[in-house]
């Protein structure tokens, strides 16, 4: 930049601010979208992107390649949403894992907490557009390459239309499953993440959740000798897991064996969870000193 | 535990030192104001706002500048306070207009757009400041702004304390434990002690003229302040210094005569007289006096 010689920097001093103030939903809007973008490590060095570019790029290529095949075939290859969600749900709580902490922690670890919560901003307020933040991002990572695979597989039937007619219904089906993942891990990762500020204690403790409740759900199972659909409902992820083949119609071994409840008792349960969590991440951000 | 114990103080318009030693309760005082702790009892008013009540008419009025780091380091300077200025509710485009606008009258350059992790004591300082304006508030709360600068930078913080209080009317309220600097800007202060009000007092009022008259003789101080007592004067000696009490002299006169007094016994004794002069408390001295 080229300045005239006698260019000097004047100093305007302080000036008032007259304009516009939104008040508290505009403060709400700002925390959720801030959330948002970090959950995407959007805004933060290179670093900050690699688990969130990771999680997108592998829950794509499958849909991607199933769509190649899709198209290869003429649409005759009909695809199994059940079957193709069974092997992401854990890459959804690595997500939360990683991720959440940025929304939830970073806040608390630098003590950007203070300075939040004396502006327009409750600590209610503060609470749900952080959580809401969550679950916009989770809810994007769970639904956006489903949806994308569905759109694609009517795009490239021979008759778009009938193929439409055909599987209509299983938009609403993948919307479903996709609220609930996203509410479920993002409410219980919230909640998590929300009661330490260190990084690491929430993501560890994150997928130690996961972790417990798979393995008291298996040793019910194996041990206990409780039935293996009631156990389950102990482990968030295989009842999402087990909701997703009955959403989709498909059945594997053990649903002909011990058929399943219907999907009212998954979506209460699953509803109930994530519920559960919200409050104890309310609760947690009131009495939290700062 | 009680932090903050039956103080009752208002503070006026201008700016305004909190002090007190460390624990002394300025910081829960703060807080209280802030709405970030509620009083287990009592009650306060900021611009005549009940701050457990009217909290929302007061986020408005109030900018913070916390003690404690509150940046985070790898987001950058204009970014953060944009946000923050967000969460006061302004505009989008308002906020990094203002966030621009204050960071440069804290005297942030080129330096906003780096993360500020990297960034020095001083300008993180600045950016706090800066954070604390950027909605234009109509009272700042300031916790302790000089902390950990080198001397030029309590200096630079202070100018910019006074010139933000001074030149565009927004009432100050810092808090500190370094006297001396308040002494410097503040127009009254409020000193705290164990959570109890010590002193609440216009600057003036506090570090006025004490009834002590100094003076400091060239020659023998004890014999000249025996000719003192024997003229009648009521007087001690502080190493070199000699101490005359006025508090007896009830008018100008008398205070005249006291002077007169002084200088014939100097005159008697052949000593030369250095220095004649009412000594001004310091808030030091009244500091050292409250704790004890």
């Amino acid at each position: 930049m080229t300045m005239p010689a006698d260019a000097t920097i004047h100093d305007i001093g302080y000036r008032r601010y007259e304009g516009a103030r939104l008040g508290a939903r505009g403060a709400w809007i700002a925390l959720w979208w801030q959330g948002v973008r970090a959950m995407f490590g959007l805004g933060r060095p290179a670093k900050a992107k690699l688990v969130p570019v990771f999680v997108v790029v592998v829950t794509l290529l499958p849909c991607l390649a199933l769509l190649a095949a899709s198209s290869a075939s003429g649409g005759q290859l009909p695809i199994r949403y059940g079957t193709l969600l069974d092997g992401r749900l854990i890459l959804f709580v690595l997500f939360a894992a990683a991720q959440v902490p940025e929304v939830l922690s970073r806040d608390q670890q630098h003590r950007i907490l203070p300075l939040i919560l004396t502006r327009d901003v409750t600590r209610l307020q503060y609470a749900s557009a952080r959580l809401a933040a969550v679950c916009t991002a989770m809810l994007f990572v769970a639904l956006s390459p489903l949806l994308l695979l569905y759109v694609g597989e009517i795009g490239v039937a021979t008759d778009p239309a009938a193929a439409f007619r055909e599987m209509g219904h299983t938009l609403g089906a993948l919307l479903l499953h996709g609220t609930l993942t996203a509410w479920v891990i993002g409410s219980l990762g919230a909640a998590l993440a929300s009661f330490t500020s260190r990084r690491a204690y929430a993501t560890a403790s994150i997928i130690g959740t996961f972790l417990v409740a798979a393995a008291i759900a298996t040793g019910l199972d194996d041990l206990a000798g409780v039935s293996v659909r009631a156990a389950e409902l102990l482990d968030p992820i295989r009842a999402l897991r087990t909701m997703g083949y009955v959403l989709f119609e498909e059945t594997t071994r053990g649903m002909e064996l011990n058929p399943p409840p219907s999907l009212w008792v998954y979506s209460a349960l699953l509803t109930g969870i994530g519920a559960a969590a919200a409050v104890g991440l309310v609760l947690r951000i009131r009495r939290m000193s700062v | 535990m009680t932090a903050l114990d039956a103080l009752t103080v208002t503070v006026e318009p201008g700016i305004t030192g909190l002090v007190g030693a460390n624990g002394a309760g300025k910081s829960t005082l703060v807080k209280i104001l802030l709405g970030l702790v509620e009083p287990s009892a009592g009650e306060a008013q900021v611009m005549g706002h009940d701050v457990v009540r009217d909290r929302a008419a007061i986020r408005a009025l109030v900018g913070y500048m916390p003690e404690h780091d509150c940046l985070a380091p790898d987001v950058s300077a204009s970014e953060f306070v944009a946000f923050l200025a967000r969460c006061s509710g302004l505009p989008p485009a308002a906020c990094r207009e203002r966030a621009a606008e204050v960071l440069r009258h804290v005297g942030l350059f080129e330096e906003r757009y780096r993360p500020m992790g990297g960034y020095s004591t001083g300008m993180a300082q600045r950016v706090k400041l800066a954070q604390a304006l950027v909605h234009d508030p109509r009272i700042l709360i300031l916790d302790e702004p000089t902390n950990g600068l080198d001397p030029a930078g309590r200096d630079e913080m202070l100018a910019l304390i006074v010139r933000t209080g001074r030149e565009f009317g927004i009432s100050v309220l810092v808090s500190s434990h370094l006297l001396g600097e308040l002494e410097r800007i503040c127009d009254g202060v409020v000193l705290i002690e164990s959570g109890r009000l010590i002193r609440a007092e216009r600057l003036g009022a506090l570090t006025g003229e004490t009834g002590t008259l100094v003076v400091e003789i060239d020659g023998d101080a004890a014999s000249f302040c025996s000719a003192l007592l024997a003229a009648g004067l009521t007087v001690r000696a502080e190493h070199a210094r000699i101490l005359v009490d006025l508090r007896d002299a009830a008018n100008t006169e008398a205070l005249q005569q006291i002077h007169d007094c002084v200088r014939d016994v100097a005159v008697a004794a052949d000593v030369g007289v250095l220095r004649l002069v009412r000594s001004r408390s310091s808030l030091e001295d009244l500091f050292a006096g409250a704790v004890v």
